[in-house]
């Protein structure tokens, strides 16, 4: 999106115009304060890039951000708490002598600049003597430009009552169905950066997340059996749009109807079973199965001492079979909702026109790349998969949004359902771990249907699937149409070190799978 | 920026003056943080962090809002104290409001070294040093992590409520896998005092578990003998003691609820070898003076012969229950015992020994089940001795089945795990049976 593109955008969208300031001093702590605009923002950017320049950088960079987060809490007929935060300042990052080096501040002045950008210096320079082969990037296309996500309503314009209102009637709801307890969510996300690097980009983008949520409760106190359901809306790169067009009483109604399903559900007989699972729980097997094990820096071992490494190793680019011969898994920063979408990642990277195939036909053929990691595959420059979680931490190889493509012909989730003699429908996400390579996964979910002779049934409880990734994806033989297409997805991705966070959206279909080992978590423990 | 206590004292100060609030609970916080990463044996990136925060949750009757802001000028102290009254004006009334605390007693801090607080790139630089030439010498390839740094922290309330603390931590954690990737080794510290750190150690420990690991095969899933390193431990350990919360468990949605009501405060839970408190001033893990809403942090006894002795309060619950508020510890201390590793090792006719655990999540709150995974050095015992290295499991296992399954304990020792890495937690290495290993994992 080009500047003019942004102005016509900014008749719809509120997001500038209800945005908080980012306030300059001009020199010293005591000066002239100047409100934080682009040609502001280009005073800062110079004055890092000729200190960069200068002490004989070869590369700098230099992020301003200001983040605005409203949370508020409720449990049953009370608001628990409501809390509202804004958060700002400035990272340089520098390449010297082939060391990185990074520095930030909260303080976002003009003085504080020219001593972060010599502290980033300092540091490379004392990390010198710890590199092995210099670091090298790739020369970037440079742009100057200003993006503002597109959306309805600006959540930090709505009023405090009708969120409250509408978590109060969702907790009232669900006690009225005959919950034992009910809490819900809301929190919202305004994410405003300004970047510059020494190549001569310039970029300042608004975005905004909304997260919706709420979880039911059931307790028989005679037996002591407890059983929950969450809500099985996503976390989105939406306005308020999103939240007024969710069903949340339709669906908090339901969710205490399966709570209480669940108490009397029968237990799973575990075995082998074909497994045929909502995208509201396949997301999430989409992020950890798929989207960390093909981040290109885990890969190469960058990543080895927390995160992990991978199984996917450069060697099985174009060659490693990862699933069945439909199975495509794109990766991309421009999905609308999207809560890794952006124009522009935190290298400077153009989002658009970097969508790419991460599994095309079932085969692995790209990594997720970000600043200087291109050439160790043989690639020319990075596909814009940079995302630094805050103005004082140093940007990393994120997920851009991964998403698994729908099948090409309508397929309903009773056809796919409709061969199968054992199986369980899984919906919802529940609890997830993987290992550090990425092979060896166990999920649960929030519901199970048993399927038995092609039909959805009982409801079952104490389900866990146990998989291998490449044998999991390989096991996948059915997929629903685009009409099915969900996008899931999370707030807070964890990764490196210091641990950063990163929201990230999942589109899938219904998927089946045929006899994937599924656990009973209470007998099998 | 680590704020002094008159430094923090003014900003509340000024919070008292501006505002107009019938109560108000006052938050200001600093950090000063210096990191070095490596990886492929080589320096990665690095990074400063420098940053400060005030909370203010301001109080109308029973109404309530917070405000937080990074940064501290007049103007912007001001508005945060503006914007929580705000968002106090417009809130629902909180039936469960508690008004803020009074002045409280707070034992003296004893978790800040200037050095740790202190230490510039340089100092990281030539301390991540010798662990790098560890692994160069040994021909593995390391990856590693060192963080150094201090946060100061201070509250205040309108009933006259002031404190300030400051801390300071250092984490050094170094992975080594071997040239061919078939094994890998971890090891990791963390302390407040950074003269407590030996990286040579960790690297030579982290190098050597890796070579000693390469060419794994597998072991068939099942119970196991197990011993279970600290860094393990105290991810088991430390879960669990975060999930003491009385309310839960009084709610009837806990591990620790009765069937018919009520919760298991008085029973006995795991093994009576197992004693567990908190104690802000222990030397080794040296915790914060205040928790949660300013009620200070004491010695208290969680788990005394197995028994369960104190369980978590929230000011509301405590008084709904008659009973003192107690928050959160702020260190946890698992008494150890006097076995070492390597009499565990020699008194196990067969077992798997397990370095450290990963990417643990609860399966089923109902029993505290988890599941997650052995990681960068897991063996097999037979007759006493490590035969070979064997392939990672998954485990799906409960704390409390741990707990009950106890058959010896070193002596206790500051830990790192790796979902618990900011607490000070000193736990003994655990020597158990029938750990339940659900899976093989190909993982290394």
């Amino acid at each position: 999106m080009n500047r003019r593109d942004f102005r016509k955008k900014d008749s719809t969208s509120a997001v500038i115009a209800s945005m908080p300031t980012i306030w300059v001093r001009t020199g010293s702590a005591a000066s002239k304060e100047v409100a934080l605009d682009k040609r502001a923002f280009e005073d800062l950017a110079g004055i890092a890039m000729r200190t960069a320049k200068q002490m004989g950088a070869s590369y700098a960079d230099l992020r301003v951000a200001r983040y605005q987060n409203q949370s508020i809490n409720s449990r049953e007929d009370r608001i628990e708490s409501v809390a509202e935060s804004t958060d700002s300042g400035f990272g340089v990052r520098v390449l010297w002598e082939g060391t990185w080096g990074f520095a930030s501040s909260s303080r976002v002045y003009r003085d504080q600049i020219r001593d972060a950008t010599k502290a980033a210096i300092q540091m490379a320079r004392a990390n010198r003597k710890l590199r092995l082969k210099p670091v090298e990037v790739e020369t970037l296309p440079t742009h100057d430009d200003e993006w503002v996500m597109p959306m309805k309503t600006d959540p930090f314009k709505i009023s405090l009552d009708q969120k409250t209102a509408k978590l109060l009637a969702i907790n009232d709801a669900a006690m009225k169905a005959g919950a034992s307890f009910c809490s819900s969510m809301m929190a919202f996300v305004r994410e405003e950066k300004f970047f510059a690097s020494s190549f001569g980009s310039v970029i300042h983008q608004v975005r905004v997340r909304s997260f919706p949520e709420f979880k039911v409760t059931v307790v028989d106190k005679a037996t002591g059996l407890f059983d929950s359901r969450r809500s099985l809306a996503a976390p989105r790169g939406s306005g308020y749009e999103y939240i007024e067009g969710y069903d949340f009483l339709g669906e908090v109604n339901t969710a205490v109807d399966e709570a209480k399903q669940k108490q009397k559900a029968k237990s799973v007989e575990p075995g082998k079973k074909d497994l045929v699972i909502h995208p509201t729980n396949l997301w999430l097997t989409i992020h950890e199965s798929i989207g960390h094990p093909t981040e290109l820096d885990r890969a190469l071992g960058f990543e080895a001492n927390f995160a992990g490494t991978s199984f996917v190793t450069p060697d099985k680019l174009g060659k490693l079979k990862y699933g069945s011969h439909f199975i495509n898994i794109i990766g991309e920063r421009t999905q609308r909702d999207g809560l890794a979408t952006v124009a522009y990642d935190d290298d400077g990277v153009q989002t658009k026109g970097n969508e790419f195939h991460i599994i095309k036909d079932g085969v692995f053929t790209n990594y997720q790349m970000s600043l200087g990691q291109a050439q160790y595959i043989g690639g020319k420059r990075s596909n814009g998969c940079a995302y630094a979680d805050s103005w004082d931490t140093y940007p990393l190889q994120r997920m851009p949004n991964i998403s698994l493509q729908p099948g090409e012909r309508k397929v309903s989730i009773e056809e796919l359902c409709s061969d199968i003699r054992d199986g369980i429908y899984i919906l919802g996400d529940g609890s997830w771990s993987i290992d550090q390579q990425r092979y060896n996964f166990q999920f649960t979910g929030q519901v199970f249907y048993e399927i038995k002779a092609g039909k959805i049934g009982q409801m079952l409880r104490d389900v866990a699937y146990q998989g291998n990734t490449v044998d999991f994806w390989n096991a996948c033989d059915g997929l629903c149409g685009k009409d099915e297409y969900h996008l899931g997805g999370a707030f807070n991705c964890g990764k490196g070190q210091p641990q950063q966070v990163a929201p990230v959206s999942h589109g899938a279909v219904p998927a089946r799978f045929r006899q994937i080992n599924v656990l009973n978590t209470r007998k099998q423990s | 920026m680590i704020l002094s206590s008159s430094q923090s004292k003014k900003i509340l100060d000024q919070v008292r003056a501006a505002s107009k609030a019938d109560s108000w609970v006052a938050t200001v916080t600093g950090t000063e943080r210096r990191h070095l990463r490596f990886a492929l044996n080589s320096v990665t990136t690095s990074g400063e962090q420098d940053d400060v925060g005030l909370a203010v949750t301001s109080h109308f009757g029973k109404r309530s809002g917070t405000a937080t802001t990074n940064e501290l000028d007049d103007k912007s102290i001001a508005a945060t104290v503006r914007k929580s009254e705000e968002i106090a004006r417009l809130a629902p009334e909180n039936s469960e409001f508690m008004p803020p605390l009074g002045p409280q007693k707070y034992v003296a801090g004893k978790g800040f070294n200037d050095d740790t607080a202190k230490a510039a790139p340089e100092k990281l630089a030539s301390l991540s040093e010798p662990a790098l030439k560890e692994a160069r010498a040994k021909k593995v390839i390391a990856a590693g992590f060192f963080q150094s740094g201090a946060d100061s922290s201070a509250l205040a309330t309108s009933n006259g409520l002031l404190v300030h603390d400051q801390t300071t931590n250092w984490l050094f954690t170094v992975t080594a896998r071997s040239q061919d990737g078939t094994g890998s080794g971890w090891a990791g510290k963390n302390s407040h005092d950074l003269h407590k750190l030996d990286t040579a150690t960790l690297g030579r420990r982290a190098a050597e578990k890796g070579m000693h690991s390469v060419k794994p095969t597998a072991l068939d899933p099942g119970k196991y003998t197990t011993i279970l390193e600290p860094s393990a431990v105290c991810d088991l350990v430390g879960w669990m003691i975060g999930d003491l919360d009385a309310r839960s468990a009084d709610e009837g949605r806990s591990f620790l609820s009765k069937p018919g009501g009520g919760n298991k405060l008085g029973s006995k839970l795991v093994s009576e070898r197992v004693n567990i408190h908190s104690d802000p001033e222990h030397p080794v893990v040296p915790g914060a003076i205040y928790s949660t809403d300013g009620l200070p942090a004491r010695r208290r006894q969680w788990i005394k012969d197995g028994v369960i002795e104190q369980l978590i309060y929230s000011r509301f619950w405590a008084k709904k229950q008659n009973r003192e508020p107690v928050p959160y510890p702020t260190n946890v201390v698992m008494e150890g015992g006097k076995t070492s590793i390597d009499d565990m090792i020699r008194d196990t006719k067969r077992g798997v020994l397990v370095t450290r655990l990963w990417y643990i999540r609860e399966v089923d709150p109902q029993t505290l089940l988890l599941t997650g995974l052995t990681r960068d050095g897991t063996f097999l015992i037979e007759n006493g001795k490590i035969t070979r290295p064997i392939k990672n499991f998954r485990f799906n296992e409960s704390p409390v089945t741990m707990l009950n399954n106890v058959i010896a304990m070193s002596p206790s020792e500051r830990a790192t795990g790796s979902e618990i890495e900011g607490w000070p937690v000193s736990v003994p290495a655990l020597l158990v049976k029938d750990f339940t290993f659900s899976s093989i994992s190909d993982a290394v």
